[in-house]
């Protein structure tokens, strides 16, 4: 019994501890869950998808980026960035609420602002996609030349995008190719001026894109054209930009084929059901109720809706007094090109309760598109009947009586439009268009002023955005709701002359802040047309709006060569350390 | 061999003569020599044979003998006795002597089992009498204080899980202690097996601190808990334990608000500091009217019109979205409504366990039923446990033992998001007072008036949630088998693991009363498990060669395995909130969402131990083990890992034996180098695609409510990530000292993690929404001393006492960090950006961003000073830290440290007569808080919710100009809280009686008559009083290892109050 103990438990015991960790190199064999590797996406369908998902961060959400600020601070339509800092708007709210956007609002936000740090991140995230695309693209071996053409093209159309969208913001940026990985390791690079490169990925997509292509959303010949073109004027290379505008009006046309052209109401270019229309250059596809909890619908606006009515929350996003008494116009119902509307207020319910009586002004004349553009009480709002006042606005006495609308839906389309499973209504499908035909129009103009074209053709392009806001059609009125009656009194005129280049471009930049109002243009604009004309507004800007009342604007100052970009994010600086120093530069002044 | 075999066949052979000699039966007692008290569990064992007793309650035993035999009688806590009985001698009394110090008593080290005075690593042995004395629903609370070197955070939330450290943080990620359960691992970073033990099943816990955890070689950086639970022995009885109280939350001001007078004059006063005044210097407020002076109004809501004095018709109220536009009546609560009190209520608790135990030499076994159920003092949180266990052991043999431990439990725990911004305990210090529980139609009153802030209404959250339900059925324990063979040699085999399972649902309601509403009502259910096991298979040599060398070996093997799935899925827009009517199919689909994941790691391992003693005098251990993980990738799948120690008993040299005022003394020293994984997912060495609705998806053809499937790379791999190595080096001596009276045990420590897994910091253009790996950067050290003290004072025999003292000192310092930065940063909030910086050269978790120098006082000293971004008078100066004329981000600094200087628990009893007092004290000290909640409540431009009282009393005006409250405004700057500065930094010291009781024990004899063996009665406070400077609610902050100590709204713990009674049968 003994014997038999020891001499067979013994081995048995311990050959069968040696036999199961021999076995067990398999054991630990353990595939990865619920995800894909490469190989399986090395074909035409898998570079597809990852195309579509380069596409898919357009929206400017869909990254898990670092900070948690939100979708805000990333949205793609660069309210923050080009509307609110541009003097389109306010931040809105209450002042405490998301206050890292006051100093981005006064021209001083800090490298470690950590907005600035959540924009790179996701930006950068869309050019990595692209580059994916375009790395797995060269693996797959089942796809057609003129596949791999197109998809090259349509991914660095996207990069170029990406990219574009932080040149904007943060001037000198690392460019980044698709040999940039993170597997490579050669990922510090250093940044600068990326316009070139820019240019390039344009150039390429406008020369190999098709036409017309399989879907609305995806981008064409004529949208890298428009880009390329954009990019140009970024660049001041204005002949080059006048040539391939031309093309543009007179070829251009949708991804489905229709030829671009203005829509003939100003109000139908912010209605949802008409989206992707001829107007429609290249725009961002939002949807609602697809079952991703409001993850694809325009979730970096989703706080810009009036507060206190039925549209949502947080009423941020508050046009300004200055945008609101630029819609003034003279007797020919031309903009005051002087300037002096920043200082000629017109009259608003500002410090008036909504319990007690106000009635709009119906006398001054006004270009139509301000009741397209900035909510004012009196005047019917969409058709959520007419705008009552401070009870839609979250805190008249620091952020002013305005509310935005060109993003917002109407009330008839709830729960078509609009996704309810989340925290707010304020989830649409609102497309945010980048390049809408108008832009390219008012583009056009100034590259006819600038780039050996003729000012009477600049004139043209000028007075083609100015007829359409004029027609009587659109104007904001009974359309909207059976019986709503806008009080305004709505004069738009043409220009008859262009004297010289100087006024040209002075009512250039004034049609496209009245045309492109909160669309997330205008501090874009200003950069670009050079640190005297911006300094010169903006300070005009905080000046006019302290008087009025907005608060937030004491003390801010445009500071020369150093507002123009903002600042690169501090944490991205000290991430990119080689031998003890950054590979990343500081912008000038910060 | 063939000796061997000699060796084991001659008792083999005594056996079998004894078994033919003439049995009689010798019956006895065992009792202590120190008071004659019965000692309840020893073994008495018959030497020469296999025959063994274990006395029951009364200390009784009974053994079948033959002959003159002499008995071995063994228990612990006193000195072993062996006593000759004569053939003809049927009795016997056996006295123990008590055993002066606990060298004696058991510990468990890891696979294996040795005597305290044998130890040569570093291990905390609790003291669970003085732990189970907590009144309290996790283990991990009732551990606070007991085990030196081990940091618990907790707070008054029941069932909330607490942060648990060994020797401080040593990991960026997860550095929970790996926790095993009679023999069974948690899953890595997961203490739930250990959290909801039923406190009365506990028979001992230890903690491995120093590299000796090392035979648990991956996972025992952070330390190793090791709990046994009880198992039967003596006598059949029956224990019936129980208490019930009631917890009694703060009163009175606790945030310190201002009333709604307070908040109207404070209004005025930020309009006029911020220049919001009309040409005739008249503020206008939408609830307290236009004038030079504010106005309550009767209603902060009448339909759309806030600030309402008209007269008003209920007819039109409405607050149900079915019924058209909502119409909201709201009176004002002009007295104020006090928030807190609403909120939090005397809550009861109360806890039942009955457990039946025995065991004879065949088998034993414990039975126990336990109820727990705790109410929280905020509305509608609660702890409610339901546990069964059965730990049975069969003798099969003489030889051969199996046996099981099983524990079932099934708990439902409502809890709120603890320590986060806008939960319930927030929303007590934001909702203002103004605002009242219910508005005029019977609904709720919230901000949804202009002006009133942005919370919600805490008391109309938890009432919503009041029907959401999640429940857990957790199955833990193992079986395992054990064979004693060839003298020297166990092997055993256990098998076991842990089986969670758990399924909810909730329901979202449209609000109507808040600032911010929800847009739609919703339902959700959601179900899923949790998995791992162990197999471990273990073989012990044990042998003492030539009296003098004692040897003890063990090898063994061990795979693992940690798996789970979940689903969940959610529809909105429910035609009715019905909860009776709620299921996902009743649900609109569109807007209907679902989701599923899994996850599956193993592991496998060997490992060995060898112990090796001379004369108790000098020991030496040796560990080691490799281990297997499929979490990396082929070139580093293996580990290594291993320890080494010393131990050296001074007290046994002849030199030593003359120093009378020290009886026992042990030098002893460790190094170890030991690993952890818990922060590896899964994926970490693979790169992967994949896409998700929200993260990939994308409406190419602009339909507005579809999209097209898209992809993108999720995860950026590296396969050459591999082990951690955390280098523990430990000096310390365990002494007993003024007549066996006092025990020292002191230990001071160097951990040094190198390689430290952490994910990877690459800047953001190599697309950071692809999750980047763990890889092996950034090192970090902790140096300490813990501290163990005990102390047993007798002043007579009726009046005894035991003092025991844990204190626990760390220096964490961060040596490296990833990539180029030299540190990352942490706790982000929206408002300010990070708050905690992780740098190389400082403490994990310190807090990092401007320093308050004073405040501005005028132009002409806004003039003086660097230049800054917003300076103006009565707003915060900067420090120019970096002296360059200008403050800007790089005079940033390190203001604070959330890592106490050491921590220290004591636990007193004293025992007169039938009388025992009992406390348990708890003390944090030298830490500090970054109080985030004064973000909130001292700064007017955090929304307009509700303020404290120095905003309108103390902050600056020209007029009032000596003090640290910056002027009060409409907007936030850089120069008062648009930026994090140390205004918020507070000290966390503490000194907390965790617990005190009083209790009697009842002559048995007068229960004899009941058939009650044993009663004791007791009154039991907890939480009765916490010295603290802090000025938030509670200094107890909760967090992650790279951030804690900031206070976002913490769930305090309350004073407790419970009478208890314990009955033996």
């Amino acid at each position: 019994m003994k014997k038999y103990n020891f001499k067979h438990i013994m081995p048995a015991v311990l050959s069968s501890l040696v036999i199961l960790y021999a076995c067990d190199k398999s054991y630990l064999e353990v595939p990865a869950a619920g995800a894909l590797s490469q190989d399986v996406l090395a074909n035409k369908i898998g570079v597809e998808a990852l195309l579509v998902g380069a596409y898919s961060l357009l929206d400017g959400e869909g990254s898990s980026a670092g900070t948690n600020n939100g979708p805000w601070a990333t949205s793609s339509s660069n309210w923050v960035y080009g509307s609110v800092a541009g003097g389109d708007a306010h931040k809105g709210s209450d002042p405490g609420d998301q206050n890292l956007i006051t100093p981005i609002e006064r021209w001083n936000a800090t490298p470690s602002n950590s907005y600035l740090d959540q924009l790179w991140q996701q930006r950068f995230d869309g050019v990595q996609r692209s580059n994916e695309a375009l790395r797995v693209l060269k693996l797959a071996k089942d796809i057609s030349a003129a596949d791999v053409t197109r998809i090259t093209a349509e991914a660095r159309f996207l990069r170029g995008h990406y990219h574009f969208e932080l040149a904007k913001n943060f001037g000198n940026i690392p460019y980044i190719d698709e040999s940039i990985t993170y597997a490579a390791g050669n990922y510090l690079v250093p940044n600068g001026p990326a316009l070139a490169k820019i240019e390039a990925d344009f150039a390429y997509a406008y020369a190999n894109l098709p036409e017309t292509m399989s879907s609305v959303g995806r981008a064409n010949k004529w949208a890298a054209a428009a880009y390329l073109a954009k990019v140009y004027m970024f660049e001041k290379k204005f002949s080059e930009a006048r040539a391939l505008f031309t093309a543009i009006i007179a070829n251009g046309k949708t991804s489905l084929g229709v030829k671009y052209d203005l829509v003939a109401k100003f109000g139908d270019v912010f209605d949802i059901p008409k989206k992707n229309s001829a107007e429609h250059v290249f725009s961002v596809q939002m949807t609602v109720n697809d079952g991703t909890g409001a993850a694809n619908a325009n979730s970096g606006d989703a706080l810009n809706f009036p507060y206190g009515g039925q549209t949502g929350c947080c009423g941020f996003f508050q046009p300004s007094f200055s945008l609101a008494n630029a819609f003034q116009v003279d007797a020919n119902g031309l903009p005051f090109l002087d300037n002096s509307f920043f200082n000629k207020p017109i009259k608003s319910d500002m410090g008036i309760s909504a319990d007690k009586p106000y009635t709009p002004d119906s006398t001054t004349p006004m270009d139509p598109r301000v009741d397209w553009t900035v909510g004012r009480r009196g005047v019917p709002y969409l058709d959520w009947g007419i705008m009552p006042g401070s009870t839609w606005v979250r805190d008249q006495a620091s952020a002013g009586p305005y509310e935005p609308l060109k993003h917002l839906f109407r009330k008839s389309q709830v729960g078509v439009y609009t996704d309810g499973s989340s925290w707010t209504n304020g989830f649409t499908a609102n497309n945010y268009p980048l390049i809408r035909f108008a832009d390219v129009l008012l583009l056009a103009a100034e590259a006819e002023v600038n780039g050996g074209g003729t000012l009477a053709q600049a004139m043209a392009y000028v007075n083609r955005v100015r007829t359409r806001a004029s027609n009587p059609a659109g104007f904001v009125g009974p359309a909207n709701n059976a019986g709503d009656v806008s009080p305004t009194n709505y004069k738009i005129g043409l220009y008859t002359s262009f004297p010289d280049a100087t006024y040209a471009m002075t009512a250039i930049r004034m049609e496209r802040k009245l045309e492109l109002a909160m669309e997330g243009h205008r501090f874009y604009d200003l950069t670009r047309w050079g640190t005297a004309i911006a300094k010169a507004e903006l300070d005009a800007y905080a000046a006019a709006e302290v008087k009025q009342g907005y608060n937030t604007m004491v003390g801010a100052v445009y500071t020369a060569n150093k507002s123009e970009y903002l600042p690169i994010p501090q944490t991205q600086i000290d991430k990119s350390q080689k031998d003890g120093k950054s590979v990343l530069t500081q912008n000038p002044g910060y | 061999m063939r000796k061997f075999l000699r060796l084991i066949t001659v008792p083999l052979l005594l056996l079998g003569l004894v078994a033919n000699a003439q049995t009689r039966t010798i019956k006895g007692q065992v009792v202590s020599a120190t008071d004659g008290k019965a000692v309840a569990g020893a073994t008495i064992s018959v030497n020469g044979s296999k025959v063994s007793a274990i006395t029951s309650e009364d200390g009784s035993f009974a053994v079948n003998v033959s002959g003159t035999v002499t008995l071995s009688v063994k228990s612990v806590g006193f000195s072993a006795k062996t006593v000759s009985v004569a053939g003809d001698q049927n009795t016997v009394k056996v006295s123990l002597t008590e055993e002066s110090s606990q060298l004696n008593e058991i510990v468990v080290t890891g696979y294996t089992a040795q005597k305290r005075k044998e130890i040569t690593g570093a291990v905390s042995v609790v003291s669970v009498k003085d732990m189970k004395s907590v009144p309290s629903g996790t283990a991990e609370q009732m551990l606070q204080g007991q085990a030196s070197g081990v940091t618990i955070i907790g707070s008054g939330s029941p069932g909330e899980p607490s942060n648990v450290f060994v020797r401080g943080i040593t990991s960026f990620g997860n550095s929970t202690p790996l926790v095993i359960v009679d023999g069974v691992q948690s899953a890595p970073g997961d203490l739930s097996s250990f959290r909801d033990l039923a406190a009365s099943d506990i028979e001992s816990i230890q903690v491995l601190k120093d590299g000796q955890a090392a035979i648990y070689g991956a996972r025992g950086s952070a330390g190793v808990i090791i709990v046994t639970t009880r198992r039967g022995r003596g006598k059949a009885s029956i224990t019936y334990e129980s208490f019930a109280g009631i917890q009694t939350p703060r009163t009175g001001n606790v945030w310190n608000k201002l009333d709604p007078q307070g908040m109207a004059e404070l209004y005025f006063l930020a309009a006029k500091n911020s220049g919001a005044v009309d040409a005739n210097g008249n503020v206008s407020s939408p609830q307290y009217g236009t004038g030079k002076t504010p106005v309550l109004p009767n209603y902060i809501r009448y339909g759309t019109a806030s600030g309402y004095n008209g007269a008003v018709d209920l007819t039109k109220y409405n607050n149900n979205y079915s019924k058209g536009d909502i119409f909201l009546i709201v009176p004002a609560n002009k007295k104020g409504t006090d928030w807190w009190d609403v909120m939090f209520d005397p809550a009861g608790m109360q806890s039942h366990t009955i457990t039946a135990t025995g065991g004879q030499d065949k088998s034993s076994y414990l039975f126990s039923l336990n109820y727990f159920d705790q109410k929280g003092t905020l509305l509608n949180t609660f702890l409610k446990r339901y546990s069964a266990r059965i730990n049975t052991t069969y003798n099969v043999k003489n030889n051969i033992r199996l046996g099981e431990n099983l524990y079932i439990f099934y708990k439902q725990n409502p809890r709120i998001g603890n320590n986060q911004e806008g939960n319930a305990v927030n929303n007590t210090a934001w909702e203002q007072p103004i605002i009242p529980v219910f508005d005029a139609g019977g609904g709720f009153g919230g901000t949804s008036g202009a002006g009133l802030g942005n919370s919600s209404n805490p008391y109309a959250n938890q009432m919503r949630q009041k029907d959401n339900q999640n429940h857990e059925w957790v199955i833990q324990g193992n079986v395992f088998a054990e064979v004693d063979f060839a003298k020297h040699f166990t092997a055993k085999t256990v098998f076991g693991g842990n089986l969670g399972n758990y399924h909810g649902f909730y329901h979202n309601y449209r609000s109507y009363e808040n600032a911010e509403n929800g847009s739609s009502n919703g339902y959700g259910q959601y179900g899923g498990y949790n998995n791992n096991y162990n197999w471990t298979n273990t073989l012990n040599y044990s042998n003492v060669f030539k009296e003098n060398h004692s040897v003890k070996l063990m090898a063994g093997y061990e795979v693992l395995k940690v798996s789970g799935r979940q689903v969940g899925g959610s529809r909105v827009n429910y035609f009715s909130d019905n909860p009776d009517y709620l299921s996902l199919n009743t649900g609109s689909p569109i807007g209907q969402n679902n989701y599923s994941d899994y996850y599956k790691t193993t592991g496998n391992s060997i490992l060995a131990k060898v112990d090796y003693a001379f004369k108790d005098k000098y020991l030496v251990g040796l560990n080691g083990r490799r281990d297997g993980s499929s979490v990396f990738g082929p070139e580093n799948r293996y580990g290594n890992f291993w320890s080494a120690s010393a131990g050296w008993v001074v007290s046994q040299e002849d030199f030593f034996k003359n120093v009378k005022f020290i009886n026992t003394l042990k030098l002893r020293g460790s190094y170890g180098i030991l690993g952890s994984i818990s922060n590896v997912g899964a994926l970490n060495q693979y790169t992967l695609y994949g896409g998700s609705g929200g993260s990939s998806y994308y409406d190419l053809f602009g339909t507005s409510n579809s999209t097209v499937m898209g992809f993108y790379a999720t995860n950026l791999g590296n396969t050459k990530t591999g082990w951690e190595k955390d280098k523990i080096l430990d000096i310390g001596f365990d002494a007993t000292v003024l007549n066996n009276k006092l025990d020292i045990t002191f230990d001071w420590y160097k951990k040094t993690v190198e390689g430290l897994l952490f994910q990877d910091q690459a800047p953001a253009v190599v697309g950071v929404g692809s999750q980047l790996p763990q890889v092996n950067i950034g090192d970090m050290q902790n140096t300490g001393i813990d501290l163990g003290l005990s102390y047993r004072g007798k002043v007579n025999n009726d009046l005894s006492y035991t003092v025991g003292v844990n204190i626990g000192a760390y220096k964490s310092e961060v040596v490296n960090i990833p990539g180029a930065a030299g540190f990352f940063e942490t706790a982000y909030t929206h408002n300010t950006g990070p708050q905690v910086r992780n740098a190389e050269g400082h403490p994990v978790g310190s807090f990092f961003g401007y320093k308050i120098a004073g405040i501005f006082q005028s132009a002409a000293d806004v003039a003086a000073w660097p230049t800054m971004p917003d300076a103006a008078p009565g707003r915060f100066k900067y420090e120019d830290v970096n002296k360059d004329g200008k403050i800007n981000d790089a005079d940033r600094t390190f203001f604070g440290n959330p890592n106490p200087d050491f921590t220290a628990g004591i636990n007193l009893n004293v025992t007169y007569k039938r009388w025992d007092v009992s406390t348990v004290l708890y003390g944090s000290f030298g830490n500090e808080i970054l109080n985030e909640t004064r973000y909130f409540q001292d700064f007017y431009p955090q929304f307009q919710n509700a303020k404290s009282i120095p905003l309108l009393t103390e902050s600056w005006l020209p007029t009032r100009t000596n003090t640290k409250y910056p002027i009060v405004e409409n907007n936030s700057y850089f120069s008062t809280n648009g930026v994090i500065n140390d205004f918020y930094v507070e000290d966390g010291t503490y000194m907390r009686i965790k617990q005190l009781s009083v209790g009697y024990t009842i002559d048995p004899v007068k229960l004899k008559k009941y058939g009650i063996d044993k009663a004791r009665v007791y009154l039991q406070g907890a939480n009765l009083f916490t010295l603290t400077n802090y000025s938030g609610l509670d200094p107890e902050i909760p967090g992650s290892s790279t951030s804690f100590g900031v206070d976002w709204g913490n769930y305090p713990p309350s004073r407790t109050f419970n009478i208890g009674v314990s009955l033996t049968f």
